[in-house]
């Protein structure tokens, strides 16, 4: 060949070249887009970008079956959409329909293994596909370590990244509220208490009487601040002082209180708090004039309390209100421990553990003013609280049993035991515990019951399996003695699991009842959100996610003889028990955990401060991720309802 | 440097053949004894190159060719490795590298039938820079999405529309500044489509496909 015929060639090859570079700049531009890809290194993208042609399958037709062979492609969806459904027997460790989405990949486990692909992917839409093929599919797991986890570890990678991003997502909001370098501008009171400094002795204390708090700011009518009363004033300058409850306020006060400007950090307030020996520090504007309060309680709950702190703070607190405070605290320290990425099973079970020790405390300072020497109770805790997943918006579901030495005693221990249940429920309530609505509470004679009638209650839901005796089920079979004598609890539990391994129709019916509700998977679209008529476009989590995983988790756990309340324990030694293998029940206790991260962080960033936050999620809210992620956990709780349902000949 | 081109060859003047560089005018020769390949096969067998052109304006006759992006389409599939690309600077030199580059792409697009948005428009500034620089009466096989979109899609338009109403149409990106390639991968998309419904429609060749190129844009034209 001529150097000139080399020439031309080069010129051609070049100009090749170039074009297939830009052609495959728009593809990575594509992958950039897409999960796991975003995260792989520019080389991996480059190969892929390369070597993946792009083809389009019209709507309805089948892009790859069983019965092309073993799979020669690796597909990503570029747009459209792609349904897959298990040819032949359906079996009961997969999906039988599920739809992808653009970033979505197939058949990522039969491409691995050189297999022909057990689904059949059929277009829904017209559908757009990068297909790399399969020897540049298995260069590309073993040059990516990214592209390798994410194939090895479908699901598992899948959630750690959206943990990932959960914890950075938190981390910003936590550093925004809580660093002691926050201007004071934002902590404490915005709207503090203030009189006049003429104001009569008895009106200010009325005042501060009224409007439960414990200090006054005196402030001219320029509002510049000239003095502070708080209630230690009370004792020494006004009792012990024998001033007359007409002198004016001005004359109790602590006159020239501390004052720091708006723009004064936290650190700065705490500084002069701990320098100078008090609890409160005035904010003022530039200009002198009073704009808040920073008490020693709003820096405290700005550092990052910790769980033994607040333990502490709960059993020793003397009343509701210091307890109401530990409840706050509480609820940050929920917060700070989701921002740093904690799973929701860790999560429920300590914010449950908290809660519990607010309940016994509000339990024991009840007790101060009833007395039940002599007689064996317990305290139980019903439903999430039952079973040690609460979230942040927990309404209290709870009950008494005491052991009566005779039959004719027991109206009068149920009356004792009423009037104080009923002042630990208002307690609870006021500690941020909601009053239930249904009346699942121990000052309800229903629930406040001899060892004997929670027997006979508990037979009778199950000889008689009506609708309301399967709802109860789900409700009270779920319960753990939370303070008192802990063996009627487990004499309780005995009695059930005897009961119910004697009556398999109950079990039966309680799994027929579980399968009423199914996970709202689409069969063309992703979701199903149309379910909750009065919520269009929303999907209730609690109701068609954790809640099928429960109620499958119950009837297990009854079936086998599981003592365990919480539903993860229960599944694990469910499961053991039924030989299931480890990676399906893990799979599955991953779908929970996601399903009950994402109601946590739902209430935390969606619910407003003070209100109950609702499991209402929008999927179209969620990053592709989550979405993904959330199908998939859909998926798995498709999965035990079909287990179930073949266990338990449900049709 | 665009003076050095006029000193070659008048504007709008066939360049002669002895005035090529020698690879060029050997390249240019095998190039016409080539054979086209046979358009009777199916859309699958069928190797289509999707292309489009950047120039200085709309007018072929005094703006300029800036550069042309094409891709191949075959087996329903659009292939990196089957592209090309090339810029001209607007005062391109005219020197052999710019013959060699216009002969590059005669040679990669081996005379496949070519797809585009308004073949006129382009086929207008690829005739005169070929005449113009290597001799050659450029005279492809055109399929003209513009004219054939509404004739195989009549649902979404009867009518001839501006490609991003198309685009629209069919969800397919968003409108607005493209360069050159993304164009010519939204239109290689765009008949990717295309094939598909030509094949239900019974246009199941590439020389049928060309032939309903022509008639639409004439029975649309006249009627």
């Amino acid at each position: 060949m001529s150097t000139e015929q080399q020439a031309i060639g080069q010129a051609e090859m070049a100009l090749r070249q170039q074009g297939s570079r830009r052609v495959a700049g728009s593809t990575q531009g594509f992958l950039k887009l897409h999960a796991p890809f975003n995260k792989m290194a520019a080389e991996a993208l480059q190969f892929f970008a390369d070597k993946a042609k792009l083809t389009f399958y019209a709507a309805g037709s089948e892009i790859i079956g069983p019965d092309a062979g073993n799979v020669r492609y690796f597909y990503l969806i570029e747009s459209g959409k792609v349904q897959a459904r298990q040819a032949g027997e359906v079996t009961v460790t997969e999906y039988s329909v599920l739809s992808l989405n653009p970033g979505e990949s197939f058949p990522i486990g039969a491409v691995t293994a050189g297999r022909p692909s057990t689904n059949v992917y059929t277009a829904v839409e017209d559908t757009f596909c990068y297909q790399l093929p399969a020897e540049d599919f298995l260069t590309l797991m073993a040059t990516s370590r990214e592209f390798n986890l994410f194939c090895t570890q479908y699901i598992a990678s899948l959630l750690n990244q959206s943990r990932l991003q959960l914890q950075q997502q938190f981390a910003q909001r936590a550093s925004e509220q809580q660093t002691l370098n926050s201007p004071l501008a934002g902590i404490g009171s915005r709207s503090p208490v203030t009189v006049a400094p003429e104001t009569p002795l008895r009106t200010a204390l009325e005042g501060m009487s009224k409007a439960h708090v414990g200090s006054l700011v005196i402030a001219g009518e320029d509002r510049k601040p000239v003095g502070v009363f708080t209630r230690s004033d009370l004792l020494d300058r006004v009792v012990l002082a024998d001033l007359p409850h007409d002198a004016p306020i001005s004359a109790a006060m602590s006159p020239t209180p501390f004052m720091l400007e708006e723009h004064a950090t936290a650190y700065d307030a705490m500084l002069a708090m701990a320098t100078n020996g008090i609890r409160h520090v005035l904010v003022t504007d530039a200009e002198g004039r009073l704009t808040g309060v920073v008490s020693e309680r709003d820096l405290f709950a700005l550092q990052r309390v910790g769980l033994r702190q607040i333990r502490q703070t709960i059993e020793s607190a003397e009343n509701v209100e210091a307890l109401q405070q530990s409840a706050a605290d509480v609820r940050q320290l929920s917060f700070n421990m989701l921002a740093q990425g904690i799973g929701a099973e860790q999560l429920t079970q300590f914010i449950s553990a908290l809660n519990d020790a607010l309940t016994r405390r509000v339990i024991q300072l009840n007790l101060n003013n009833h007395n039940f020497d002599g007689i064996e109770w317990a305290w139980l805790a019903f439903g999430s609280e039952g079973r040690d997943e609460q979230t942040f918006s927990t309404d209290q579901d709870n009950g008494i049993v005491f052991a009566a030495p005779e039959a004719a005693a027991v109206d009068g221990l149920r009356q004792r035991f009423l009037a104080f249940a009923l002042d630990v429920n208002k307690d609870l309530d006021r500690c941020g515990f909601p009053l239930c609505k249904g009346n699942i509470m121990a000052s309800n004679p229903q629930w406040c019951l001899s060892l004997d009638e929670w027997k006979e209650q508990f037979s009778q839901w199950i000889r008689v399996p009506q609708p309301e005796a399967l709802l109860n089920a789900t409700i009270f079979f779920d319960f753990r003695a939370l303070f008192g004598k802990a063996e009627l609890a487990d004499a309780m539990r005995r009695h059930l699991l005897v009961q119910t391994s004697s009556n398999p129709m109950f079990l039966r019916a309680m799994a027929h009842n579980a399968l009423d509700v199914e996970p709202p998977l689409g069969k063309i679209r992703d979701f199903l959100t149309d379910l909750e008529p009065d919520q269009p476009g929303k999907i209730d989590l609690k109701k068609y996610g954790s809640r099928i995983f429960v109620d499958v988790a119950r009837i297990y756990a009854l079936a086998t003889g599981v003592h365990n309340t919480n539903s993860v324990q229960r599944l694990r030694l469910a499961s053991k028990r039924l030989s299931i293998r480890d990676e399906e029940i893990n799979a599955v206790l991953e779908g929970l955990d996601f399903i009950q991260l994402l109601r946590l962080r739902h209430q935390y960033l969606e619910g407003e401060p003070g209100r109950q936050g609702d499991n209402l999620i929008n999927p179209d809210n969620l990053n592709e991720l989550d979405r993904r992620i959330l199908k998939e956990s859909f998926r798995q709780a498709r999965k035990i309802q079909t287990r179930l349902k073949l266990d338990y000949q449900v049709h | 440097m665009v003076f050095g081109l006029k000193n070659f060859l008048l504007k709008g003047g066939t360049r002669s053949p002895a005035s090529l560089p020698e690879d060029v005018r050997l390249a240019l020769e095998a190039w016409r004894a080539s054979t086209a390949p046979a358009l009777d096969g199916p859309h699958f067998h069928t190797r289509y190159v999707v292309v489009d052109v950047a120039t200085s304006g709309s007018r072929a006759a005094e703006d300029e060719l800036l550069g042309i992006s094409a891709v191949g389409v075959q087996a329903g599939s659009i292939l990196p490795a089957d592209a090309f690309a090339l810029d001209l600077a607007a005062d391109v030199a005219a020197d052999a590298a710019v013959d060699r580059q216009l002969m590059a792409f005669l040679t990669y697009a081996a005379k496949a039938p070519l797809v585009t948005y308004h073949s006129p428009f382009v086929s207008g500034f690829l005739q005169r820079a070929y005449k113009e620089r290597l001799g050659v009466d450029f005279q492809p096989q055109w399929i003209d999405l513009a004219w054939l979109l509404p004739s195989l899609f009549p649902e979404k338009s009867m009518k001839v529309v501006a490609l991003d109403d198309w685009l629209e149409m069919f969800g397919l990106g968003s409108s607005g500044r493209r360069d050159t390639m993304a164009n010519t991968l939204v239109l290689a998309r765009l008949f990717q489509m295309l094939l598909v419904r030509a094949t239900g429609k019974e246009i199941a060749t590439a020389g049928k496909l060309v032939e309903e190129s022509q008639a639409a844009t004439f029975l649309r034209r006249h009627h």
